[in-house]
């Protein structure tokens, strides 16, 4: 059993699946950061990757392209960002309430559009994204392959986490997109937008969640079932949290939830004596750990949820 | 901020109109007749005993849910976590009504929902001294034991509480002693609507009539204002946590005694969620949860009409549902600009 485990066919195996289980819940995390940092919880994430996951399947089926089928997913999902973003900015209202309630009419809407397209045949399925190997760097052993050899979205990843964090570090713009989310009312007199860049981050939040959501099927698994997020955004939600609203952490964060899962895959297929049930439990029990960890250390941005309506007390 | 009179009405005319014809185009889509949806699915309510009998026999958990979700965010605290609890709940009373055979019929039926209830408050518990103690999102746990209480009962029907007779993961069936009596054959209805509809009384009299509940409201009012005249803030999320979990334990007790009179998988039908959107329709009111859980239900049982005589899928009901929760959210929307403007 443990033999079968600590070999370095395994690890390797293991490795490549968690960057894989990872990258989506990547995506959806730093949309979720970029919309947290403006002010704006959108909870309404797991719905937010669920339009991105159909609508992709949805597009790549429809035109047999993958690249198109990603244009819809994204699309999927900065209208779903946008019903929160009209929601909690421009009506100012709760955004817990909106944010759940969004989760379960698309959770409802793609599940009733699935159904009308998959009527009659019971199965459909795309071909998924191919893989690119990087020469050189895909022959480091163990994590070589694993970072190296993986699907082009996922190298886009890297460059995207970078981006985010030298954005928000490094440029005066960025430091602006974070004001909106500590102080709105100083940001204001500063002249900052503040309705307007938190918009513009609540489209940013759509379209990395649903790249989230296309990657799930456009890359993992090549067809959609109803609910097939299954708390992934809300697991995204975790990871910003426990990743301390850094974008290194927050990666390092979403590697953690997806190395769970890709564990109790990995378990499974070796044939390990549990129920599945037990073995699938992991990640949400994982997750809960997790932020039991990050007690005491909350880094959330000061004017996280509240709605900023100018000239209010 | 005054209400004007007139422009609730524009708006929920709106409201009513936009789902009227996005129910219409969403039919036409599933290529059928709207007319003819429309005639099954009040058929499918009203054309039979057993049809409307279902109703109540669906609506008995989602009251329960509902209240308890309505408990829950009358003090802030956001239970996502109904589905979880429902499930938890509904496998700890199954192991109680099959193993404590000692134990008379209709005691072990008491006992089985009583444990339902501290099960599914135990399990809210958890979300709750995570949320009062350490101010970690209570939805994001909520979620996750959601989740870990799914598999949990998958585990559950996989091996200690698997009928040893078969190979189906679920439970043995429960003898007839200790389930809920059915009163109105051949309905499935059974008495469990009694302890929803006295649940509802319960919560009412105890939010509103007594200092608890008073407390309880207080502290959801305003958590600073609370604390300022002695009401304990962290008490009384946890009391309210408790208090919702339990009553979502009790929905997932009494369809195992009541309606499956087995445990198996994916028992809820995803009530704890839809609970949430019925507490947030009735606005926490505990006779508010009452009617629209009840309305609920007739929807449901109306769509499944419809899927099963002309194919439309039933999810219809949870994309109108949901579309209808965002349009009341975002009902100023439809309010005349000078409204508007006024009201800001």
């Amino acid at each position: 059993m443990l033999e079968q485990i600590f070999t370095l066919t395994f690890m390797t195996a293991f490795l490549a699946a968690a960057v894989r289980m990872a990258v989506p819940l990547a995506y959806a995390a730093m949309g979720e950061l970029i919309a947290e940092k403006s002010g704006i919880l959108n909870i309404g994430m797991e719905g937010v990757m669920l339009a991105g996951a159909f609508f992709s399947f949805a597009g790549a089926f429809f035109t047999g392209s993958i690249f198109l089928g990603l244009v819809c997913g994204i699309l999927g999902g900065v209208a779903v960002s946008m019903v929160h973003g009209v929601l909690s900015i421009h009506l100012a209202k709760d955004q817990s309430v909106s944010g759940i309630s969004l989760n379960i009419f698309a959770l409802g809407v793609t599940s009733f559009l699935y159904k009308l397209m998959s009527s009659g045949d019971t199965y459909k399925q795309i071909d998924p994204l191919s893989r690119m190997r990087i020469p050189v760097l895909a022959d480091i052993p163990l994590v070589g392959s694993a970072l190296f050899e993986q699907d082009i979205m996922t190298y886009v990843l890297y460059f995207l986490v970078a981006g985010i964090a030298w954005f928000y570090a490094k440029t005066s713009l960025g430091l602006s997109f974070a004001a909106i989310g500590e102080n709105p009312r100083a940001a204001d007199a500063a002249g900052i937008p503040v309705h307007k860049y938190q918009y513009i981050a609540m489209v940013l939040n759509g379209i990395l969640g649903g790249v989230g959501g296309a990657y799930l099927v456009l890359v993992q698994v090549g067809n959609f079932t109803e609910n097939m997020t299954s708390g992934r955004g809300y697991i995204a939600l975790a990871a910003v949290i426990l990743g301390r609203y850094v974008p290194g952490g927050i990666l390092a964060a979403s590697f953690l939830f997806g190395a769970a899962n890709a564990l109790q895959i990995r378990l499974q297929a070796v044939g390990v004596p549990l129920p599945p049930q037990a073995l699938a439990m992991l990640p949400y029990v994982i997750t809960l750990a997790a932020l039991l960890t990050s007690i005491g250390k909350n880094q959330k941005p000061e004017a996280l949820s509240r709605p900023y309506v100018r000239g209010a007390r | 901020m005054k209400e004007n009179r007139r422009d609730r009405l524009i708006e929920n005319a709106c409201i009513a109109a936009i789902t009227l014809v996005t129910a219409t185009v969403l039919v036409i889509l599933s290529g059928a007749s709207p007319v003819e949806a429309c005639q099954m699915f009040f058929k499918g309510i009203f054309g039979n005993l057993n049809g409307f009998g279902e109703v109540f026999v669906k609506a008995t958990p989602l009251i329960l849910t509902g209240l308890g979700c309505s408990v829950a965010f009358r003090t802030g605290f956001f239970n996502i976590g109904a589905e979880g609890q429902f499930y938890m709940g509904a496998l700890t009373s199954t192991w109680v009504a099959l193993n404590l055979t000692g134990v008379p019929g209709p005691l072990r039926m008491v006992l089985a929902i009583l444990t339902g209830f501290v099960t599914g408050g135990l399990w809210a518990l958890i979300a709750a001294m995570m949320k009062a103690r350490f101010d970690i999102s209570e939805i994001i746990v909520t979620i996750m034991l959601n989740y870990i209480g799914i598999n949990l009962l998958g585990i559950a029907v996989r091996t200690f509480l698997m009928d040893p007779a078969g190979s189906i993961p679920q439970s043995a069936k429960l003898d007839a002693s200790v389930t809920l009596v059915r009163f109105l054959k051949p309905t499935r209805i059974h008495t469990g609507i009694f302890l929803a509809v006295a649940a509802v009384v319960f919560v009412w009299f105890l939010m509103e009539k007594t200092t608890a509940g008073y407390e309880i409201r207080a502290v959801g009012f305003n958590q600073r204002g609370a604390a300022c005249n002695g009401i304990s803030v962290v008490k009384n999320i946890i009391l309210s946590a408790a208090l919702s979990g339990g009553l979502a334990g009790i929905a997932g007790a009494v369809e195992v005694l009541g309606v499956q009179k087995k445990l198996l998988e994916g028992i809820s039908g995803g009530c704890g969620y839809t609970a949430i959107l019925i507490s947030l329709l009735a606005v926490n009111r505990p006779f508010g949860v009452l009617v629209t859980a009840i309305l609920f239900a007739a929807l449901s049982v109306g769509a499944n009409s419809m899927q099963r005589q002309m194919g439309i899928p039933a999810a219809i009901v949870d994309f109108l549902i949901g579309m209808i929760v965002l349009l009341i959210l975002g009902r100023e929307l439809f309010r005349r600009k000078a409204g508007r403007r006024e009201g800001k």
